[in-house]
């Protein structure tokens, strides 16, 4: 662990928290098996001892902050998880001036689950196209010696070029395996509906059974309702306990929004999302 | 194979609306040896099922020495109730039941009691008050307090001729906001309660109604010396199969379907959970 | 008196249960290692610690059809959902077993869940001894034990060139093959899992319920339903009607406690509304309500929460701050 910039969050931390600027902060502490990390909520200066910040501190905070509404919070952000504020900030979710974002230069996180730490970077993160957070009130760490990377869809233009038969088994057996946790949804800071529409009833769009042609249903609905908000966090395929490759499906969306609108999610807090914005100029190959 | 989910088929006889949302409904059961067996208690309840959308609990509103078939008083307020009040006399639906524990109204013969109810909440207390009208000479006074948004929420309007001429009864009746033809009390429950302020002496008190109401009833109870063994309420919860399986309407370790929904103020009082 | 078993007799034995009855054992899905129906012996593996959902997919399966209706000239008619066939669960660790014990309790007890009831009886379970504890596991801290034989028909424990097979219940008697030589020695020492203290525990609970201690714990809960579905005393349900092919389905799924909407009625009033609550509904049901009424914690220790939790909720942290609390209070 990088002591310095662990100091440097706490002494922060502390600062904002004894000097009543905010209520608490979100950030990491160390998990149960003593190896990885999980959120934590520092509400005393005492308790900031307990933040930490390293290659294991995967998790994106910022849907915690939906919940915090009226509520003055500082949060860790590292350059992934600031893209998901600009979101929430731009869908006003979150006001700005209701947050303290404390940024973080990231050096790459490893995969992670209980009791299991990654060797190497993430996919995600041998891909990072940014050095520092998009938006941050205080910045901790030193700035990476590299630089930013293109993008690289390989793990998409393999599907894509699979037959349409083959692609369909290949999703319906994962598909299959979903049993409708809900986690992904859960953990995404893009999935915030007070109902969401796979608990709607009346009508029941997918309803309650867990059968491979209603999760697949359940999962293109989710993934459309991504289209163009994607940050591309990855916490949906982490959080899934049986292993369905989640960011294949929105990296998908992901790649196909990039190329018709060059419009890639929370990178401003301004931003104009393709699906959420309708200008009267554009032309709708209709007449006019 | 003996599938206690496997609802028994039955027939939607007839309706009269009480209220624009709520709907008394009489079903018949089909099978005529369950018909029979029917056997149910003032404070049990049944779950109705509306086929192709699925099945809720109602507490049945009938007595069974009164009615043919069993009523029930079906407040449409969800795809359950939606579906239930889009049914005609001659459809078929499904009856589960009866389930739950009872009002001891043997307990409370020689008692004075005072019934509190607001808006849907009367249906429970319904049969309730038409088990002491059958046997009127077996309880003391009997005070009903019944309260609703407005007049038209007023639930059982065609039997308060009856309980107003019944001995020893009075009817209260009041309204949060009244009409053009209204005369009656303007007032909430508990306050028409404080006002007419029943004697605790040997009296049981039953209430059913929004939680609020409850609420501030049970205080002003309270306020009038009833103790909470003297207080009788009916809880509800959402409920999936009535038996305690499905693991959903329990409040601490007790469960709304098996130890309830019946249960004294001083039951719910030692409850870790509260409703 | 212990039986012994040579792999190849094992291969053998399952491949001609696998021509009467259905077999369920572990196989290798993706990474992941499921209980699922084989076709074929080649198929299963025997090389596992434990699967990531417990063998309750069985008897409580994510969905499961309850009766259809069937309309006919405008006759209705409800036709129940039956349970046909036979099956044999190979490869149930310990733990899991007990597991379904323990669901045994509100599904037999009256009146009847009908379908659990006719898988249970229509079902074997060959159980298999852990030779390895693993970091999240704490199964003899309540109750359990890597080579307890007391939940299946049959346990089989490795050793060197085969297996040690204990006959548990009649039902696993008349399924083992014929000729099997008498075990000489006594199966191995079973591994030790981690201890996690459990005195206390309930008198804990009972006075721990008001504690702010829940309301921030659930501060990073998600509430999915992750436990939950990963657990193999968790048995929460939803009931539902759906369309299917021209009939109605009534059909019971899975839920948890731990979904938002999970006790909001019509109208929308949610008694248990709180992320605090929620949380502690669920950990109330297994270490307190549960045994209130049955006499047994549910919750077999087998550490799949552990593992599969996104945010680190730690039943065995939670049994340790617990009794920490109680012992506080007094």
């Amino acid at each position: 662990m990088d002591s310095e910039l662990i100091q440097q969050i706490r002494n922060q931390a502390r600062d904002l928290l004894e000097s009543g600027a905010v209520k608490g902060i979100i950030g990491y502490e160390r998990a149960s098996d003593g190896l990885t990390a999980r959120p934590f909520f520092a509400y005393e200066p005492d308790a900031v001892e307990r933040l930490i910040f390293d290659e294991t501190c995967t998790h994106n905070l910022v849907k915690y902050l939906v919940d915090k509404k009226g509520e003055r919070m500082a949060i860790l952000a590292k350059p992934c998880d600031s893209r998901a504020l600009n979101l929430l900030i731009n869908e006003e979710q979150i006001k700005r001036d209701q947050v303290f974002i404390i940024g973080v230069y990231c050096p790459g996180v490893v995969e992670t689950s209980w009791n299991q730490k990654g060797q190497t970077q993430q996919p995600r993160c041998q891909t990072c196209q940014l050095l520092k957070p998009v938006v941050y009130d205080f910045l901790a760490g030193q700035e990476p010696a590299r630089q930013p990377e293109a993008e690289v869809y390989s793990d998409i233009e393999e599907i894509e070029s699979m037959p349409t038969a083959e692609r369909r088994a290949f999703w319906l057996e994962h598909l299959g395996r979903c049993i409708r946790c809900y986690a992904c949804r859960q953990v995404c800071p893009g999935c915030y509906c007070p109902e969401c529409f796979a608990e709607q009833l009346d009508p029941a769009w997918v309803g309650i059974r867990i059968a491979p042609e209603e999760n697949e249903l359940w999962q293109t609905i989710r993934t459309l309702h991504l289209a163009g908000r994607c940050i591309g966090c990855n916490e949906c395929e982490r959080a899934c306990p049986v292993d369905i490759p989640l960011s294949r499906l929105n990296r998908k969306l992901e790649k196909q929004v990039a190329q018709l609108f060059e419009f890639r999610a929370g990178l401003s807090p301004d931003e104009q999302p393709p699906f959420a914005t309708f200008n009267k100029e554009e032309r709708l190959g209709s007449e006019e | 194979m003996d599938n206690p989910f496997i609802p028994n088929l039955a027939t939607l006889k007839g309706t009269v609306e009480l209220t624009p949302d709520i709907k008394l409904m009489s079903v018949e059961l089909e099978d005529h040896a369950i018909r029979d067996g029917f056997d149910y208690k003032p404070g049990q309840f049944a779950f109705l099922s509306a086929f192709g959308v699925g099945e809720a609990p109602f507490g049945i509103v009938s007595l069974p020495q009164r009615a043919d078939g069993l009523e029930f008083a079906v407040r449409r307020i969800g795809t359950v109730t939606r579906a239930l009040h889009e049914l005609e006399p001659g459809d078929t639906l499904g009856v589960r039941g009866p389930f739950g524990n009872h009002f001891p109204l043997e307990d409370y013969r020689g008692r004075d009691m005072v019934i509190i109810g607001g808006g849907i909440g009367m249906a429970p207390l319904r049969p309730v008050i038409n088990t002491i009208l059958d046997h009127r000479n077996d309880y003391g006074k009997l005070l009903i307090i019944n309260g609703a948004r407005t007049p038209q929420d007023l639930v059982f309007a065609p039997e308060f001729q009856t309980w107003m001429e019944a001995p020893q009864t009075t009817l209260e009746l009041t309204v949060d906001r009244g009409d053009e033809h209204w005369t009656g009390r303007v007032a909430l429950v508990p306050d028409v309660l404080k006002e007419v302020a029943p004697s605790s002496n040997n009296a049981i008190a039953i209430t059913c109604g929004p939680p609020i109401m409850i609420r501030f009833t049970l205080e002003a109870l309270k306020g009038l010396g009833f103790e909470d063994n003297q207080i009788v309420t009916t809880l509800e919860a959402k409920m999936k199969c009535g038996m305690g399986k499905c693991a959903r309407c329990n409040v601490g370790d007790k469960y709304i379907c098996r130890d309830g929904p019946v249960f004294t103020f001083e039951q719910i009082s030692k409850f870790l959970e509260q409703p | 008196m212990n039986l012994l078993m040579s792999r190849d007799d094992l291969v053998r034995w399952l491949q001609l249960l696998l021509q009467e009855r259905i077999l369920l054992a572990p196989m290798r899905v993706q990474g992941l290692v499921l209980f699922q129906p084989v076709s074929k012996v080649e198929d299963i593996t025997f090389d596992f610690a434990n699967t990531t959902l417990p063998p309750k997919v069985w008897f409580l399966p994510p969905t499961e059809t309850l009766f259809s209706v069937r309309s006919c000239d405008g006759h209705t008619e409800l036709v129940p959902a039956t349970v046909e066939q036979q099956a044999v669960i190979f490869g149930v660790r310990p733990c899991d077993a007990k597991g379904i014990t323990l669901m045994d309790s509100p599904f037999l007890e009256e009146p009847g869940d009908a379908l659990y009831r006719e898988r249970r009886a229509k079902t074997t379970l060959i159980g298999l001894s852990c030779r390895q504890a693993q970091p999240e596991c704490f199964c003899t801290s309540v109750g359990s034990a890597p080579n307890d034989p007391s939940n299946v028909d049959i346990l089989l424990t490795e050793i060197e060139d085969g297996y040690v097979v204990q006959v548990v219940t009649e039902q696993g008697k008349a399924l083992l093959p014929q000729g099997l030589a008498e075990a000489g020695a006594a199966p191995p020492a079973p591994p030790e899992p981690q201890a996690v203290p459990t005195e206390g525990i309930v008198p804990a609970m009972q006075m721990l319920f008001n504690q702010p201690y829940w309301e921030r714990l659930a501060e990073r809960c998600l509430h999915c339903n992750v436990c939950a579905y990963v657990c193999p005393t968790c048995y929460c349900f939803d009931v539902r009607d759906y369309p299917n092919k021209g009939n109605i389905e009534r059909v019971r799924s899975w839920e948890s406690c731990q979904s938002p909407g999970f006790t909001r009625i019509a109208g929308g009033y949610n008694p248990r509304g709180t992320k605090g609550g929620r949380l502690r509904q669920r950990f109330y049901h297994k270490l307190l309500y549960f045994p209130g009424q049955f006499q047994e914690i549910a919750c077999v220790g087998c550490g799949r929460c552990v593992k599969a939790c996104p945010v680190n909720i730690d039943i065995r942290e939670i049994i340790s701050d617990l009794q920490q609390l109680g012992a506080k209070s007094g």
